[in-house]
């Protein structure tokens, strides 16, 4: 399917309208980013391993506070999710969740070598392989485990990204969304959904696009159920009493 | 005082039948049992002999036996010493009785033997999964699950071409085993 | 409003509520969950919710060579991996009958108890952060990271180590090495009077977990609990005394315990066990210049090594409690069965679901890490 190099990397620096070839007309634009851009909260979602170098990296020794990143406990609140490691199936499902749920901008980093390609437990059949098949990936730090100061380096190499407006994949999701959800459906199973309106958000954001409607979000209607109540049964139906 | 261990727990187990003692290394004796005689063996070393924990169940598939082995490595604070008493069920309808009311722990290993190989506890508290909640594939841990032909089923492989590779293999450089040719299930796959 | 908008009569009533404690949540020791069942803010009824961190190590291990998958073993259990690596070698080398030599035996016992200063260092931190006292949390994990560096420079590896092979271990000590651990110690040992009154005695700690999760010795016993969690009712059972393996049976060293068997008691014990692995590291620094001889035992090639057949259970203690490899072979180039027991595969299910029925919301989050539960460990 796809590699790293088919994701478009969608150039937005954002084409200066013909005014009069005016300086400062983008500089609203640019302030916005550079303000973005300093101000980045990490949703604290300890995936997998990598996540033991992150409190070093958070705390007093590395101090990731002081380029401006903190961690956040809530996805809506997040800018970044930082996926931390292997991400076993059933994390895989719970990080898509999670997700959809950020709101835009967001940002996905893959740490160590399990996203970029399995790593260690490519012959694993509980974990998934290819991060960027699932999620559009903003950007990759390799290593097994990354140090904090690779941490950091990544994370400061995505500040200058959206800076300089190069890190737009979030966008990607949203106009190939058929392709995101037709490798989850792979994966998951065909009747695989999450809550989120992913279509509905496309168009409000004006990213809808030709691929963001195919096979694979067709087969949502059919599998469409309405949200049920979440029902949960403890031991041995100690509960049943209630009426 | 191991000697003193092996004849004491001879003695023991001479009240159950079908046990056969063996002991190779230090604080280890290693008890092969008939299924019917597990239950009652449990009893009497945690009633007489004090060996109250039970360190873990293990599972061992002998797939050309037709078998598993199950193990219970039971240990004794007093004793200071570790009998592990092994059985072997057959693998179809692979059925055994739970131990959980003599060994409260069992109910943890007892439902992890179950999702991952497949063998059914009678009397366990709780049979459901734990953590193959969202598997529906066959017992990985059976032999005959071949993980390395799911993963390639399932998954694709990041491709690997990136443009500072293309600069360095202009100039003669280059990965000299690629990561695709590594992997000698894929090879053999492809070939055939 | 009708009475019936505030009770529907499908659903139960309203103030008895369910609740996914995790596997995203900041109270949660790593990806894990804990289903709960609350009346108000009492939690009646709690289910484990694991395999968010599976990644199927017995499948991965039956796959690969005796000698790779030392690569893979220190991967389980993420805080603490040192004892896995031991574990896994001293089950090969039974199976082979290797003789580990002393001096690499005292090296393991230095790599051992390094990284159980480690692991307690950052449990303190995780635990203290429960309780909103982020700055033990700061500190823990920066003076954690000394001993990382430490690792560092002996291993190559700041967490995951590799340090161990069957027969052996990779290096030995760099010039100047012991010298840099005394000093470490010393810094650590001095630090411990900071982090009594920063949160060992603090008010706001001891209010907090004094009386929490409490847990009897027949209890304990009855669950199949181990480590400082069984050594906090009171009983003093410790493996690398009662089931002795490298040199542990040369080095003093006492089992600390405390009777209450709670949260409080089960962090004390854990300091206490902290002071005494500084004691132990002093005597490998003293002793382990005066012990010649190789680091590792001759192996056979390692790309075509057949272990001999047989079975083997190798234990070790590890930060967290018993950690136990049952090792299978049947002669073959790769292990036929290894099966781990982890000691949070206990704690972190039945211990948990047990210990947190009655107690308050705010507590579930002291109570898992009190008894120091890893999820890596308990999903494999």
């Amino acid at each position: 399917m796809t590699s790293l190099s088919d994701i478009p990397v969608i150039q937005t620096p954002p084409e200066a309208p013909a005014r009069g070839g005016n300086p400062l007309a983008n500089v609203f634009d640019d302030f916005i980013r550079y303000c973005r851009s300093r101000s980045l909260f990490m949703l604290h979602y300890c995936t997998g391993c990598g996540a033991i170098e992150l409190p070093p990296a958070m705390t007093s020794r590395f101090d990731m506070e002081r380029i401006g990143i903190q961690p956040m406990v809530t996805p809506r609140q997040a800018d970044i999710l930082l996926v931390t490691g292997y991400v076993s199936v059933k994390t895989l499902k719970r990080i898509i969740l999670t997700y959809e749920q950020m709101a835009s901008p967001k940002y996905v980093i893959g740490i160590c070598s399990c996203t970029v390609n399995g790593g260690m437990y490519w012959q694993s059949y509980a974990t998934a392989k290819k991060l960027n098949d699932y999620l559009p990936v903003d950007l990759y730090i390799a290593g097994c485990m990354p140090r904090p100061e690779a941490v950091i380096e990544g994370l400061k190499a995505l500040r200058d990204n959206i800076e300089a407006g190069t890190s737009d994949n979030w966008k990607d999701y949203y106009q190939r969304y058929d392709h995101y959800l037709g490798n989850q459906q792979r994966l998951f199973g065909a009747d695989w959904q999450t809550p989120t309106e992913v279509i509905a958000e496309a168009k409000h954001y004006g990213l809808f696009g030709p691929d963001t409607l195919g096979e694979h979000t067709r087969r949502l209607e059919d599998h469409r159920k309405p949200l049920e109540p979440l029902r949960m049964t403890l031991n041995a139906g100690r509960l049943e009493h209630m009426e | 005082m191991t000697t003193d261990i092996g004849q004491w727990l001879g003695h023991l187990i001479g009240q159950v039948e079908g046990v056969q003692h063996r002991g190779r290394h230090a604080r280890r004796q290693r008890l092969d049992v008939a299924p019917d005689a597990l239950p009652a063996l449990l009893e009497l070393l945690q009633g007489k002999g004090s060996f109250v924990h039970l360190s873990a169940i293990s599972c061992v598939d002998w797939p050309e036996d037709g078998q598993f082995e199950l193990v219970y490595h039971v240990w004794s604070y007093e004793l200071k010493t570790l009998v592990s008493a092994h059985i072997r069920i057959p693998r179809e309808p692979g059925r055994y009785l739970s131990v959980y009311d003599i060994y409260k722990p069992a109910a943890f290993f007892e439902r992890d033997i179950h999702e991952m190989y497949g063998v059914f506890f009678e009397g366990s508290p709780s049979m459901e999964k734990f953590i193959l909640t969202e598997w529906d594939g066959p017992p990985p841990m059976r032999k005959e699950f071949d993980s390395e032909n799911w993963v390639n089923d399932h998954f694709d492989w990041q491709d690997y071409h990136p443009d500072w590779l293309n600069d360095i293999e202009s100039r003669g450089g280059g990965i000299a085993i690629r990561p695709d040719e590594q992997r000698f299930s894929r090879k053999a796959k492809h070939e055939s | 409003m009708r009475a019936e908008n505030y009770q529907s009569r499908a659903q139960p009533p309203s103030h008895e509520y369910e609740l996914n404690f995790g596997p995203n949540h900041p109270g949660i020791e790593g990806n894990y969950a804990l289903k709960v069942r609350l009346h108000g803010d009492t939690v009646i009824d709690a289910k484990a919710d694991g395999g968010y961190l599976h990644r199927g190590f017995e499948k991965l291990m039956e796959q690969r060579l005796w000698i790779q998958n030392i690569a893979l073993v220190p991967r389980i259990c993420v805080p603490d991996p040192a004892p896995m690596e031991l574990a896994y070698s001293m089950a090969v080398e039974t199976l082979c009958g290797l003789e580990v030599p002393a001096r690499a035996q005292w090296l393991r016992v230095l790599q051992m108890e390094l990284s159980r200063v480690a692991a307690h260092l950052f449990t303190f931190g995780g635990h203290a952060a429960t309780t909103g006292m982020y700055s033990t949390m700061f500190w823990g994990v920066a003076d954690r990271d000394l001993i990382l560096d430490l690792f560092e420079e002996l291993t190559g590896g700041r967490v995951y180590h590799i340090y161990n092979l069957p027969g052996g271990v990779r290096r030995d000590v760099p010039d100047g090495f012991l010298d840099r651990v005394s000093a470490t110690l010393d810094y650590l040992e001095s630090r411990l009077a900071d982090y009594d009154n920063l949160f060992f005695t603090n008010q706001v700690f001891i209010t907090r977990a004094r009386g929490i999760g409490p847990m009897s010795q027949q209890q304990a016993l009855e669950l199949g609990v181990t480590g400082p969690n069984l050594r906090a009712t009171g009983l003093a059972f410790d493996v690398r005394r009662d089931d002795p393996y490298l040199v542990y049976d040369q080095i003093e060293f006492d089992i600390p315990t405390e009777t209450a068997g709670d949260a409080w008691a089960r962090t004390l014990v854990r300091r206490a066990e902290l002071k005494e692995s500084i004691r132990i590291l002093r005597q490998v620094v003293a002793r382990l210049p005066g012990i010649p001889g190789p680091i590792r035992a001759p192996i056979p090639n390692p790309l075509a090594w057949n272990v001999p057949a047989g079975e083997y259970y190798s234990r070790v203690e590890s930060s967290k409690g018993e950690l136990a490899w049952y090792v299978v072979s049947t002669g073959g180039a790769k292990p036929w069965r290894t099966h781990i027991r982890g000691p949070s595969a206990m704690h972190a299910v039945q211990v948990l679901e047990t210990l947190v029925q009655g107690c308050r919301l705010e507590d579930v989050a002291q109570i898992m890490f009190s008894l120091d539960a890893c999820p890596p460990e308990v999903d494999r």
